[in-house]
Order: structure tokens, then sequence, then C-alpha cells
């Protein structure tokens, strides 16, 4: 026997997975131009268990790690990655995050930190009066000294997850290792499936403006097609108090 | 009398069980993978229409014929209708064209599902969204190497070009038959043959919900409509009953 209130819950849920779906996709949107961000999904899935109808539920959100495209820029400590790789900053409560955002800065303590302050985790060291701060494609860190001279000061390393689709996020761009994503795996640049590292270059949001826009249209279609469906089992169940009104 | 007042109510409850469907469908638009199902009505038992005269001492029966007493449910079934493709860029997104089911192992034993989701997991598994292990041709869980993933239309999976374990996708000659829908997005069935899978595998995209939004809003307002007609039917009755017991039998 199927009851109407149950149907009703079928509506309710579903109306609150969307909910939730039009905050990711807001997210996504608004960071159509943030530097290394990378579009978040959110699944549903079907709910049925022993044949019994439940309708739909949001399962989980997952992040979409596919490349986003390289532009130049103007800069030498901005620094993108082309691959799997992820950059590694330490969190102000001293844990290990983890960003494709590659627009660093060389603080007053001389200090490589991201554009949010986060210091950048590398091995070396930046003298007073050096400028120019860059890299290779390897890793290697390179600054030109107080007399002109271009030196070596220092090498980076990226670091890479099995499933970087599981990472957990932090705010602010940065990841954090989560039991979805496995262990982090740390290696040179340039080295197999760790993705090479470019300077003055900048990774765009991975973001497809034309697909997120038309999630969104879908989206509120669906919202307001459940919202039919709900307000109609309600006039049912209203029909059926009614019954003995004649 | 009675009988037409149970028969109006059978309509009402038929008509219950079809807005939850609906309502279910209506969730799962955004399921990839999802197939919608329909519910078919069919009459309920008949029984013989007979008249009798007043006279008790005729005995005479009049047959009249057969008089339905109602409707309900019939078995649902689902449509294995291929659903549109949708372009993701996402690798480890797959759509199947054509018939076919990926499958996967579950605690319960393997299961069949159109939902191409897959991710790697923290131990380089292939899995669903909801964690299951992908199954190759010879039924193993598919383990994948470090690195880029392609997979060819015929299933064939390889990382940084070298070629590793082919999809295990199951054929159906009627999925209708031989499928039972058991959890969410997930079919359960005989073992299917793997061998002479045809269907086309699509990397980079998603195969959508098949529950279609304009055959959705008409069903909801078929239902909306054959509830309301059937609810005044039942209101009609008990106002013919209300009638016959207060003016029938009535003297002068």
């Amino acid at each position: 026997m199927t009851s109407l209130f149950h149907t009703l819950n079928i509506s309710r849920q579903d109306i609150l997975s969307h909910m939730l779906d039009l905050d990711v996709t807001s997210n996504n949107l608004a960071n159509v131009n943030t530097a290394g961000y990378k579009t978040n999904r959110s699944n549903f899935q079907e709910l049925l268990d022993q044949q019994i109808k439940e309708g739909t539920k949001l399962d989980h959100t997952q992040i979409l790690t596919m490349q986003g495209t390289l532009t130049s820029s103007t800069s030498s400590l901005d620094w993108a990655i082309q691959g799997d790789g992820f950059f590694s900053v330490t969190l102000p409560d001293g844990t290990i995050g983890y960003t494709r955002d590659g627009q660093f800065v060389v603080d007053t303590d001389r200090t490589l930190v991201t554009a949010s302050g986060y210091p950048v985790v590398w091995d070396g060291e930046i003298a007073e009066g050096m400028t120019n701060v860059s890299v290779t494609a390897d890793g290697t860190v390179t600054a030109v000294d107080a007399d002109g001279a271009t030196v070596e000061i220092g090498t980076i390393e990226l670091t890479r997850f099995p499933n970087p689709g599981g990472l957990a996020s932090n705010g602010d761009n940065i990841f954090l290792e989560s039991d979805a994503s496995g262990a982090a795996q740390a290696g040179a640049p340039g080295s197999e499936n760790f993705g090479t590292l470019s300077g003055y270059k900048v990774e765009q949001s991975n973001i497809s403006l034309a697909q997120e826009l038309t999630h969104l249209m879908t989206l509120q279609r669906a919202l307001s097609m459940t919202l039919r469906a709900f307000q109609q089992t309600d006039t049912m169940i209203t029909q059926a108090i009614n019954l003995r009104k004649a | 009398m009675i009988k037409g007042l149970y028969s109006a109510v059978s309509a009402m409850m038929m008509n219950a069980t079809r807005q939850q469907t609906v309502s279910h469908n209506i969730s799962n638009m955004q399921t990839p993978g999802f197939k919608q199902i329909l519910t078919t009505a069919k009459g309920f038992m008949q029984t013989q229409d007979v008249y009798t005269t007043g006279n008790l001492n005729a005995n005479q029966i009049n047959y009249l014929g057969t008089l339905g007493l109602g409707t309900q449910v019939s078995e649902e079934f689902i449509d294995y209708e291929q659903g549109a493709l949708q372009n993701t860029e996402n690798p480890l997104d797959l759509a199947l064209e054509g018939n076919g089911f990926f499958t996967v192992k579950t605690p319960d034993g393997n299961r069949y599902t159109r939902d191409g989701r897959f991710l790697r997991d923290a131990d380089n598994n292939l899995v669903t969204v909801d964690g299951f292990q992908v199954l190759d041709d010879a039924g193993q869980p598919i383990q994948l190497a470090e690195g880029d993933v392609s997979v060819s239309s015929e299933g064939v999976i390889s990382v940084n070009g070298t070629t590793g374990a082919t999809l295990g996708i199951g054929v159906f000659t009627d999925p209708e038959a031989e499928l039972q829908h058991t959890e969410g997005n997930l079919f359960t069935g005989p073992t299917a043959s793997t061998s002479d899978a045809t269907p086309r595998v699509s990397q980079g995209y998603l195969e959508s919900s098949n529950a279609n939004p304009s055959q959705l809003m008409t069903q909801l307002v078929e239902v909306a409509r054959s509830y309301e007609a059937a609810q005044k039917l039942v209101q009609n009755q008990d106002e013919l009953l209300g009638k016959t017991i207060s003016s029938l039998g009535r003297i002068g």
C-alpha cells in the first residue's frame, strides 16, 4: 500500500538535494576566474531499497581535476602545473594543504607565499636583494642576485594523489588529503605522472561556463517540476481528506 | 452501489501509486544512467452482475453479464531506452551506447548498471560513485596503473598507453525479462554474457537519465485528473447511498 505522505517525502528529499546542488553550481560559477580552481560536481544517486522508491539523494560532491588552460603572465612568480601534481602549502595550524593556484608572492620576510599568504613548501631560501624568483620545468628555483647573476636557490616538489577527485575542500582554493584521495606522494616535477612546472604561467579555472549555465537551467526546471509534483501530492491528500464532504 | 464505491476508491489508490512512481522518476531526471520506471494499470477482479426481481417467490435470477470491480496497479517495468549522452570531459566518466551494462561488485553480489560515473579509489581500483568495484571481462576488479587513463570504444582500458583490463560489459537479450531493479541504479539478474558485447563505450561522456520531462508532466496531469475524477465518483456514490437510505422505504 503506497502512502501519499511517502510520496511527499520523495519530493521533499529531491528539493533539498537540488538546493544543495544549486550551492555547488553557484560556487563553480563564482570561481570562473579563480586561478587553479577545479569544478565541483554534485553526484545524485537513485534511492531505492527493496523496491521501495525513495527518490534521489545527493550522494557527494566530486572534484573534477581536468587540466585548466595555461595562460601567460608577466610575473616570474606565477607558476603553473601541466599534469597531475599539486603545490604544497603550510596552513596556519601546521597541516599541509594542496593547491593548483601558483600565483605566488615573496612577502616581507622573503618567504614564498600564496596569494592568500600561506607559505609554500619548497627546499631553499631567498637571500636579501634577490629578485626575479622563477622556476624551471623540473622544479629548480632560480633567482637573480644582487650582482645581476642568475643563481639556483633551491628546488620545489609536487604532490599527487591516487584519487585527486576525493580530496577534501578547505576553502581558499586549498585541498586537504582525505581517506578517499589516498596518501600524498611527493615527486620532482617532470617525473612520471607529476606534471611539469612553468613560470610566467597561470592555470585558469577549469569551469566550463556553458556547461555550468546549462546545468543551472536544467536544475531550475527540475526543481520547479519537483515542486509541482509536491503540490499535486498535497492536493491529492486534501481530496482524500475531503471525500466525505459532499 | 457499494461495489461502485469500492471501484472508485480502487482508482484513487491506483493513482496514488502512480503518483509515487512519477515523483520518483522526476527526482531522478538528473541521475546519470537512470532508467525510468513505468506503471501500468489493469482491471481488478470481475464479478457476475445479477438482477433479481422483487418477487421472492419467483426465485428467478437474471444474469446481466460481468462487472469489473475497479482497477489496480499491474506490474511495473523499467524502460531501458537509451538516454542521451552528455559531454563531461572527465576521463573516468564512461557512457554506453547500445544494449549492455557495466558489471559492478556489491557486498550482495554482482550487479549491472548503466551509470558510468567512475572514480579511482585510494587503492587505484576503478569504482563507482557508491564505491563498488567495477569488474573486467573476467569478473575481476580493475586495478589502474598510475597515469592518464584512456578507454577505447570497445571498453579496453589503457594507462599511459599501456593496455590493461577490458571492461566487463554484460549483455542481456531481453533486459526487461531478465533483470530486476533492486537498489539505486543497480540491476540484478543472471550472469550475463560478456563475450558478445557490442555496445560502444564513450569516454568523457555520461548517459543522462532517460526520464523525459514532457512525458512526466503529462503523466502528472493524467494522475491528477484521474484521481480527482475518482474522488468525485466516490462522493457521488456516497450521495446516492445517502439518498437510498433516507428516501427509500419512507412511507407517505
